[in-house]
Order: C-alpha cells, then structure tokens, then sequence
C-alpha cells in the first residue's frame, strides 16, 4: 500500500515536470537569449496582450559562459527551450541538428515573397555554414546592426576637430585628443568582437567581400589587400590611434561607460549604441538624445581612397528548437519577434534595427535620435557582411588579430595561420 | 549483523563465516554511494573519453577517429603554451601562496590575541568574494589611465600605460598575481588549524630548549605543519588544473592565447567552437595529469594529510 503511494505520488509529480523540461505547456512559450531582459518583458507583454491565454516564460543568460554553456547542456539532454537566441553562422550551426527549418513557416504566415523586404546582409547571412545545397533558414532575424565609428560631438568641438577623412586627419584627431587628456579612439582590444569590426571595416574599404570570400575558402587570407588591412590594423596600435593599453581594454563595460561619460573621443561600436539613451536614468548629457554622438565610417587608409563601407548585418536572430516545434504557439511568438508587435517594442527601446524594411521605432523618439536612425537605415541595405561561417576561422582572425596588435605577429605570418585554420576547416 | 549470521548460518564457525561473507546487507550499504560515484563521476569520465575517440561538428559528426585527437593536441602549439602556462601557475602560486598563508597564520596566531578573529576574517575574505567582483576589481586596477596600481607607479614616476593584461609576455604572471591574491587566506585559514593543532606542551618544551625565532619556524613549526603543506599542495596541484573562471573573465585566454589554460582552452574548443571530440581529448589529458600528479605526491610525499589521523592513508 504504502510502495504504491510512492508510485502515484512520482507519478504525480513526473507528470507536474513534464511540461517544464521541454517547456510544452500550451499555453507557456519558453525562450531563452542573452537579448537586454527589459525590452524582452515590453515584447512579451505586448505578445501577451495580443494574445490572450498565452504566456512567454523568458530566461535570460550572459552571452558568455552562461548561454553558451546553458545551450550546450540543453541540447545534450534534448530540453532546449521552444526558442532560442542565435547569431547567424557559427552559433546556428552548431545547433542545426537541434532546429527546425523555419522557411515554410515563415512562407505560410508572411507570403512567398516574405524575403523580398529583408536587407540583402541579413538574407545572406541566414544560410551561412549550412552544408552545400542545404537553403534552409535556421534562424529568423529579428534586429540589424550597422558598425561605425561614434565619436563626441561635445570634445570634437572644443578641441576643433572635425570628422577625419583621410588616415593622416584620424591620427592628428588622436593626438589632439590624448594631449588634450582624452582616449583618442578606444578599443576593447581583449574582446576579439571588436578587433573583428575594426578589421571588417578595413578590409571591406580596400577589398569590399574578400574576407567573405577568404573564409569560404575562395580567395586567400593572405592577399595583398588582406595583408594591407592587417598592416593598417597594426598601424592603429603604432601610430596611438587607439589608446594605450588597448589590448587588455574591454568595451563593455568599461569602455562604454567611459564614452557615455565623456572620456573618451571615438569608439568602434554600431547602431546598437542608440540604446543607450533609452537606458533608465540618470544618463550623462552626451547620452540624453544621442545629443553629444555622432558617426562616421573608417576614413579613407590611402590617398585618395574612399571611405569603409557599411559593414553589419544580423545583430540577434531566433531558431525554433525541435521541442518548440512540438509547441504550436511558439512559431506565433517568434513570428512577433521578427515581424511584429515583440520587435516593435524592440526598436521602441532603439535595441537596434530591424531585418526586414518598413519599420520604425515608436513613441518618445527625439529628431536627433530619428536623423541618426534613418542614416543607418539609408546604409543597412549597402552594407558587407560581417559574420563568420565558423568560428574556428574566427577565433583564429581573433588570434591573428591580437598578434599583430601586440607586435609579436607579422601580418603575413598572422593571415598564414588564419589561412591553415580555415583550409582545416573547410576540408 | 551477528544475530542475522547466528539465525541463517546455524552449522560449524567456517561455514557461518563463509556465508556470512555474502551475506548481500554490507554491500547494499554500500550501493548508494557507489551509485552516485557511477552516475556523477565515472560515467561521466568515461562519456567523455568516449566523445574524445569520435568526430564532432557537422563535417564529421559521431565518427570514431580513434586517437587522432590527441596525435593533433600533441601538434597543437596551443597545447603546449596550455602546458608551460599550468606549469607557470602551479610553480608560482603553490609556493607563493603557501609561503606568504604560513607567514600570516604564524603572526595571526603569535602575535594577535583580541583582534585574532578579525585578522583572520580579513585576510579569508578574497577567499569568499565572488571571482566575477575579483575579476572586475583587478582588472579595474590594472586598468590604463584610471587604474590604482597605474596612479600609485604614476606618483613614483613611473608611467604605467599599458595593463599587463593585454601584453602577451605578462598576462599570465598579472593572471597569477590576482590569484595568489585570492587563495593566500585559504592556506593562512589552513595553517592556522594546523597551529593551533600543535600542542602547547611542544611549543613550551621548544622554549624552554632554547629555540626562537627562525630556529622555532624551521625546526620545530615547519616539520610540525608538514601535513597541512601536504595538503595545500595536493589542492594546489588539483586547483591548478581546475583554474577557469578568473582567466576566462580577465583575458579569456589571450592575448593570441598567451595566458591559455586548460579551462580556457578547453571552454573555446567545446562550447564556441563546437569542437566536443577535440575539447573533450583535453579534458581526458587533464584528468591523466591530475591523476599522475596526485600519485607521484601520494608515493612520495605519503597521504598522511592530517595531524590528528595518524595512520590515515
């Protein structure tokens, strides 16, 4: 008698987790990302309002360890949420196995064409990694980023400095700045994300799409105008345009909180820096509107030249796991995610900017922040890719990168060995 | 157990004996913790020894490759940089940290008596303090332009415009440096047991022989706390190898790899990457150092680690 209360009882209570550990409820969507959890409960509750009885259950991670360990152990144990965060190439693919292909989907909700108003980067990058002759999409964007290089407006002013356009003018605005006490242009060298952008911006200036091809594998690391970014990349660390010390530097927190304070002149970043003047105050006066931030783009290297290109593409997407597919409000919310009312409250809280053409934030959006947000829309459809298809050949530019940085790599020996990685992993 | 055996074995004392020997009740004893042992240690070890002999990521998923995973480590500069850099750490900080714990514990333990609490709370707190705040703190510290250590070598003219965190040639000695920071009150609090484990007879009778100083440290303290240095460096030795989260916050690994450890590298190849066969190759290679480590310090050192259990092993 009593052996069969304990089976009930267990049975009891294996029925109670069911529905946690793959997250099957009916009516409960589970999630989890490492996107900013307050934007995440505008969008949920808008998702919610919209549909009644259905309620999305958000976990929010680090991006690292947390979410990618999180990730991992969720896919070994087959209890993956119903949706989870991803970036395109490298991330989506090591959990292709775990995700459904989202095209029909995505086909039946917006139309055949639902492509046709995405930016070209953001469709390009949707199939990145995936094995020849597999079109399927395994994420669906939801937001867009455009890298650029912000600078103060205020300190610009004071010091008279304008918009560099050539190499010479960006290292006087640098020297101008460190005399005048200022971080000239700040780099978090210890994060290998941002020495990536820099180097993208770079590259695309003096080859547009070669290191896109180099990755696949179709062009070599070690071309002339790769070596030439990688030489002028060096040349960043040499000639002070970036700070001292930057190698052990990072951008967040620390070097976002010391350009929201005024202390620094110029920093890499992207689109997504608009945020910041929706963060809950107190703000610094330079944040307030964007009123002290502007942008350019990497000015011209050589004599002449032009300007880097929009570099960008998907700045966060999200895949339908196997276990959401089981789940049939989940491809509802993730719809709400990229097309509708979950990332409209996304741009509201200028998160970034969208995949797909024809939206715009809403609300309490100021004319400074509105002409900032319509030049990176203006770009978004011209820009280069800036994803990797795998993430050993990322991890191997990263290394590249900060050897050449530190001095101890040539440019030459630094691209070899990205070149040995990439052949390995494209064998 | 005996009225059992009397009960079932009725006959001569060797036959009781014999079927008292399997008897199943002192093995059940036992099952739930070999259980355990299975489920969450050998298991496992075994899946990943298993994970280090196959392919992983989608060019060649779940292929037996053999040992080839541990033929590329043994390619891999990475690897050995891995290596010099856990050697660096154990030669540095074991000692290190052992030498300046003992010398804190002794002066704790002799010289304070009121405030004995408080100085031993004091220098066991990093020991407590979340390695995330560590990280953040030190690496605030080292900071270029506004960091504490820069402004104090600025005072003494010396200009300070780099953090040794982004220089290749001492990120992992600025690496080691908040380490011993961390761990110094965990040998202080460990020494400090063993002080006060010695008896007042010895210390009384070493005075009145005559020692002090330097000659009480070294013929009378050392020897007695030798177990206790036993153990803080079998720790040390096991702690070396586990060493992940304040490298993986301060530096990740880098700069191009130059304060790689096994936690780091490991983290890249298995989690970023995706590389589990190849991840999981260095995870079976730790273990074998571990294990090889702790049983050369076992047959040479012996596993008397306590004091009070004489005759332990």
């Amino acid at each position: 008698m009593k052996m069969h209360r304990i089976a009930v009882a267990l049975c009891g209570l294996a029925c109670l987790l069911a529905p946690c550990a793959n997250g099957v409820g009916n009516d409960e969507i589970t999630v989890w990302s490492w996107f900013i959890s307050s934007t995440m409960d505008k969008a949920s509750k808008a998702f919610e309002e919209k549909n009644p009885g259905l309620k999305v259950k958000y976990t929010y991670y680090n991006y690292s360890p947390e979410y990618l360990t999180a990730l991992k152990a969720a896919a070994a144990s087959n209890s993956l949420p119903d949706i989870i965060g991803l970036q395109p190439g490298s991330l989506t693919q090591q959990y292709r196995e775990q995700l459904v292909a989202l095209n029909a989907y995505a086909a039946k909700e917006w139309g055949d064409d639902w492509t046709a108003q995405m930016f070209p980067v953001a469709l390009k990058q949707l199939t990145m990694g995936n094995p020849p002759n597999d079109p399927n999409y395994y994420l669906l964007p939801q937001e867009c980023q455009v890298l650029a290089i912000w600078y103060n407006k205020d300190i610009f002013q004071k010091l008279g400095l304008t918009v560099p356009q050539t190499y010479q003018e960006l290292v006087n605005a640098a020297k101008s700045l460190s005399d005048h006490g200022y971080i000239p242009l700040y780099q978090g060298a210890a994060d290998g994300w941002q020495n990536e952008n820099v180097f993208l911006m770079i590259a695309n200036q003096l080859a547009p799409g070669l290191v896109e091809q180099a990755q696949a594998g179709k062009a070599p690391w070690a071309s002339p105008a790769l070596i030439a970014a990688m030489e002028a990349w060096g040349k960043l660390f040499k000639d002070r345009v970036f700070q001292e010390g930057a190698l052990g530097a990072r951008a967040y927190p620390t070097g976002a909180q010391l350009f929201a304070q005024g202390r620094i002149g110029m920093m890499a970043l992207g689109s997504w820096w608009m945020q910041e003047s929706k963060f809950p105050p107190p703000l610094s006066r330079f944040i307030q509107n964007m009123s002290g931030f502007d942008f350019f783009y990497f000015p011209a290297l050589t004599p002449g030249g032009k300007p880097s290109p929009p570099v960008g593409g998907i700045d966060i997407g999200y895949g339908l796991t196997k276990n959401g597919a089981k789940n049939p409000q989940a491809w509802k919310f993730l719809a709400a995610l990229v097309k509708g009312v979950a990332l409209q409250q996304a741009l509201n809280d200028l998160n970034d900017l969208p995949a797909f053409a024809g939206f715009e934030p809403q609300g309490d959006i100021t004319p400074n922040v509105k002409q900032l947000y319509d030049r990176f829309i203006d770009d978004l459809p011209h820009a280069e890719n800036q994803r990797f298809a795998h993430p050993e050949v990322a991890d191997a530019l990263d290394n590249a990168l900060a050897g050449v940085a530190s001095g101890k790599v040539s440019p030459e020996d630094a691209l070899k060995r990205v070149q040995e990685v990439t052949d390995k992993t494209l064998k | 157990m005996s009225r059992i055996i009397t009960e079932v074995a009725p006959g001569t004392a060797r036959a009781a004996k014999r079927r008292a020997r399997w008897l199943p009740f002192p093995y059940l004893y036992v099952v739930p913790a070999v259980a355990m042992f299975v489920l969450f240690v050998a298991y496992p070890i075994l899946w990943v020894i298993g994970k280090s002999l196959h392919g992983s990521g989608s060019s060649r998923p779940n292929a037996f490759v053999g040992l080839n995973h541990y033929w590329q480590l043994f390619q891999d500069p990475v690897f050995w940089r891995v290596l010099l850099n856990m050697f660096l750490w154990g030669l540095i900080t074991i000692p290190v940290q052992m030498v300046i714990g003992g010398t804190i514990a002794y002066l704790i333990e002799t010289y304070t008596t009121r405030s004995k609490t408080f100085f031993r709370v004091m220098f066991f707190l990093p020991v407590i303090t979340s390695v995330s705040v560590v990280a953040i703190v030190w690496s605030q510290m080292y900071a270029p332009y506004y960091g504490i250590i820069q402004q104090y070598a600025k005072l003494v003219g010396i200009p300070l415009t780099n953090s040794p965190l982004g220089d290749p040639n001492l990120a992992i000695y600025a690496l080691i440096v908040v380490n011993v920071w961390q761990w110094t009150g965990f040998s202080m609090i460990m020494y400090v047991a063993g002080l006060t484990n010695i008896p007042s007879e010895l210390w009384d009778a070493a005075k009145i022989d005559g020692a002090r100083g330097w000659q009480l440290a070294t013929r009378v303290i050392v020897p007695l706390l030798s177990p206790v240095t036993r153990s803080l460096l079998l720790l040390g030795v096991i702690g070396t190898l586990q060493t992940f989260p304040i490298v993986h916050l301060m530096t990740e690994g880098g700069p191009d790899h130059a304060s790689e450890i096994f936690g780091t590298y490991i983290f890249k190849q298995g989690f970023v990457i995706g590389d589990i066969g190849y991840a999981s190759a260095l995870s079976t290679l730790t273990l074998i150092i571990a294990l090889a480590l702790s049983v050369i310090q076992i047959v040479f050192f012996g596993a008397r680690l306590s004091p009070n259990r004489k005759g332990f092993v």
